[in-house]
């Protein structure tokens, strides 16, 4: 078997947590937002199973399986919430929110 | 699970039983008052619960949860808040029809939230208490979802704490890959096999703090709260700025507690230095505020600020300093909260400073109880506000902590100013078209008795602080 | 890197695999490319080349009602991997995970109830019993 690396692996997910938080500081669009704070999530998952799997423990993917629930959670009630905000105001630009970014 | 575990989770058990039950009544039969009482009864039942169990402490219920006097004082001060909440709200949503059961489903569901967070022994059940509070509190920010800015508030809020959950998750894998374990105990006796701190766990750890440092809404990460705290429904808003601030602020105070700071070190100085800002941005910004919402959200900011304080200062002067300035602090945020729900719900109109001219004339009541609940904030002596600062002021001077002590008080007298602009205002001369409109009944039975509890604990505890000082040192000084 | 020889054997196989797959995509697309026959003009550049031709834009909105079933597929569909993560450690976990898994199902099913009630299951009709779910989306 051909074992990776746990650096290289951790490294993966800070890189795609960076995006991740690249993401949603520089998008505009909610939904691109909330897609950020997704990769985010998986990054951190990502940690969680590395360092599980270095201690050789079933843990790390038992906290992966909550935050998948988490995040479903968050979505379904995010995207009505969002839906509410596009109804209201017909767009999905955060700076169109009253007063914009702070 | 033993006989006993259950036993000791009861305070949990009923909370997450209840939030069950409303949702069953909700699905048969929607009434508004059944709703809140049970809510209330079952919130109720929880504090009584607490104060049975209390015996059988300290207990680890499982690998996950920890049942000691620390978590059961502050469990029941999140359960009283709950209350208080639920009657603050059938007041405020005693004149709306839609579809105003839900708020105390979610309700009971933050709490529960809320209350897994100051019990949890490990990452799995802090990160899990602080979903379930932060997915109903995304709900009850957005409640008012034919408002836009109820709705605004809502995606704010979530995209702030979806973001701040992502670094606390991150935080946590990079400490659980260095330490081989998740629990809060355990970790630190592992620790003699580990380097100390090396730079996975520094790194883990400030992932940590910049989480919490977003649910506490600290200076670098407090952006959007004053847009939150104005638009959420009132008592969604008295929620988060009791409930769930005070609950991730416990969680912190525990951790950093148990793996210790060490003084001199990159994260004591970080922490010294989010304290400074939060406690002076927080009343410089109140200060240029026009409206009183936002004002007290500025102030919540500068609050948490104070309380860090307790937090460099360690020890057990410290924790009965943050334990006597929570309970201040809930009692008076919630009491002002709950009036400008009062208000709100009943004569609607604008929250601006200017819109409050004359409000005491019109109700004395509620305008002396708002008075002694924003002295209480300012910290002005006989209420409890000013006991929880003195006793801040004192940890912080035992260990010699003398620049943040110095800016812990220069930082409120500028509070003073905005609290006491609101005073005045409250006293001044009512305007002429407005005089009709004390007609309406000022408050409702429940809101009347919350608000009355509330301000007088105010200042019992103000004025007498000697019993729940011995309760805290018992409970929590240990 | 000085183990990546000793793994090679293991990794022939899957070498081989995507050689095929890649010769497979490109023989395909190349065959079609030179027997294929090609004649343009009438509705053979729309999307569906039989012939029939589309009406309207594919950007259409959709009714918030499939928002709403998918996302009670993904609540329930995660809340079945705890189910499955029990299923495999029944004989380990013993009564206790039974009587576990027996409150979780019971704290689901009368999640499904409320949804039942308020009509947010209902599909078509646009009249709900009360106002609730259906309302919000």
């Amino acid at each position: 078997m051909i074992t990776v690396p746990i650096e290289h692996v951790i490294l993966m997910a800070a890189i795609l947590f960076s995006l991740g938080l690249t993401g949603v500081l520089a998008r505009r669009n909610v939904l691109f937002i909330l897609l950020s704070i997704e990769v985010m999530l998986n990054a951190a998952g990502i940690a969680f199973v590395a360092a599980g799997a270095r201690w050789a423990q079933a843990d790390g993917q038992i906290m992966f399986l909550f935050i998948l629930t988490m995040a479903a959670a968050e979505v379904a009630v995010g995207l009505a919430i969002i839906l509410q905000y596009y109804r209201h105001t017909g767009t999905l630009d955060v700076d169109a929110m009253g007063g914009g970014r702070r | 699970m033993v006989r006993g575990d259950f036993f000791i989770l009861l305070p949990l058990i009923i909370t997450g039983g209840a939030a069950v039950a409303v949702m069953l009544l909700i699905s048969f039969r929607r009434s508004h008052l059944a709703t809140a009482t049970v809510t209330l009864v079952a919130l109720g039942a929880a504090v009584i619960s607490v104060i049975c169990v209390a015996a059988a402490a300290p207990r680890q219920a499982s690998a996950l949860l920890i049942l000691d006097s620390y978590a059961l004082f502050y469990m029941g001060l999140i359960f009283a808040a709950g209350c208080a909440v639920t009657m603050i709200a059938y007041d405020y949503f005693e004149r709306q029809t839609d579809h105003r059961e839900e708020f105390y489903l979610l309700l009971l569901l933050a709490t529960l939230g809320s209350a897994v967070l100051v019990s949890s022994n490990h990452f799995a059940s802090l990160f899990l208490g602080l979903e379930i509070l932060s997915v109903s509190l995304y709900a009850l920010i957005a409640f008012h979802r034919e408002r836009l800015p109820s709705v605004e508030a809502g995606v704010r809020y979530l995209i702030l704490a979806a973001a701040s959950s992502a670094f606390l998750l991150f935080g946590m894998a990079l400490i659980y890959l260095e330490r081989g374990d998740m629990t809060f105990f355990r970790s630190t006796q592992i620790a003699s096999g580990v380097p100390a701190w090396s730079p996975l766990l520094l790194a883990g750890t400030a992932l940590l703090i910049v989480g919490i440092g977003f649910k506490l809404a600290l200076v670098p990460f407090h952006m959007w709260t004053p847009d939150i705290y104005e638009g959420a429904p009132p008592p969604a808003t008295a929620f988060i700025a009791s409930v769930s601030k005070g609950a991730a602020f416990v969680l912190l105070l525990r951790y950093v507690t148990l793996f210790g700071l060490h003084s001199g070190s990159v994260q004591s100085a970080a922490i010294a230095a989010i304290a400074v800002a939060s406690m002076f941005f927080g009343n410089l910004l109140a200060l240029r505020e026009e409206k009183v919402r936002r004002v007290l959200a500025y102030s919540s900011i500068a609050h948490m600020g104070y309380l860090l304080v307790a937090i460099l200062a360690a020890g057990p002067l410290a924790a009965v300093a943050a334990g006597y300035y929570l309970v201040a602090y809930f009692t008076s945020i919630i009491g002002s909260f709950g009036i400008i729900s009062v208000r709100e719900g009943r004569e609607g109109g604008g929250d601006a400073v200017s819109d409050y001219r004359g409000y005491a004339w019109r109700h004395p009541w509620l305008g002396g109880a708002f008075t002694a609940m924003l002295l209480s904030l300012a910290g002005i002596p006989i209420t409890a506000g000013f006991v929880g600062k003195f006793y801040l002021l004192a940890a912080g001077l035992e260990s010699s902590l003398r620049l943040l002590v110095v800016v812990l008080v220069a930082s409120s007298a500028i509070g003073l100013f905005y609290y006491l602009r609101i005073i005045i205002t409250l006293y001044g001369p009512p305007e002429a078209e407005r005089q009709g409109a004390a007609i309406t009944p000022a408050v409702s039975l429940a809101g009347g008795v919350a608000l009355t509890a509330l301000t007088f604990l105010l200042i019992w505890f103000g004025a007498y602080p000697a019993p729940l000082l011995r309760l805290i040192q018992a409970m929590v000084g240990g | 890197m000085s183990g990546a020889e000793l793994n090679i054997p293991a990794l022939w196989p899957f070498v081989v695999y995507s050689g095929v797959v890649i010769f497979m995509a490109i023989g395909m697309l190349g065959t079609s490319y030179i027997l294929g026959e090609r004649h343009r003009g009438g509705a053979m550049g729309q999307p569906y080349e039989c012939g029939i031709v589309p009406t309207g834009s594919a950007r259409l909105r959709h009714s918030a009602k499939f928002y709403l079933i998918a996302v009670f597929f993904v609540i329930f569909d995660l809340e079945a991997v705890f189910v499955f993560a029990w299923a495999v450690a029944v004989r380990e976990s013993g009564w206790a995970g039974y009587a576990e898994m027996l409150i979780f199902i019971g704290i689901l099913l009368s999640a499904l109830v409320y949804l039942w009630r308020i009509g947010a299951l209902e599909w078509g009709s646009r009249h709900t019993p009360r106002r609730g779910a259906e309302d919000s989306l």
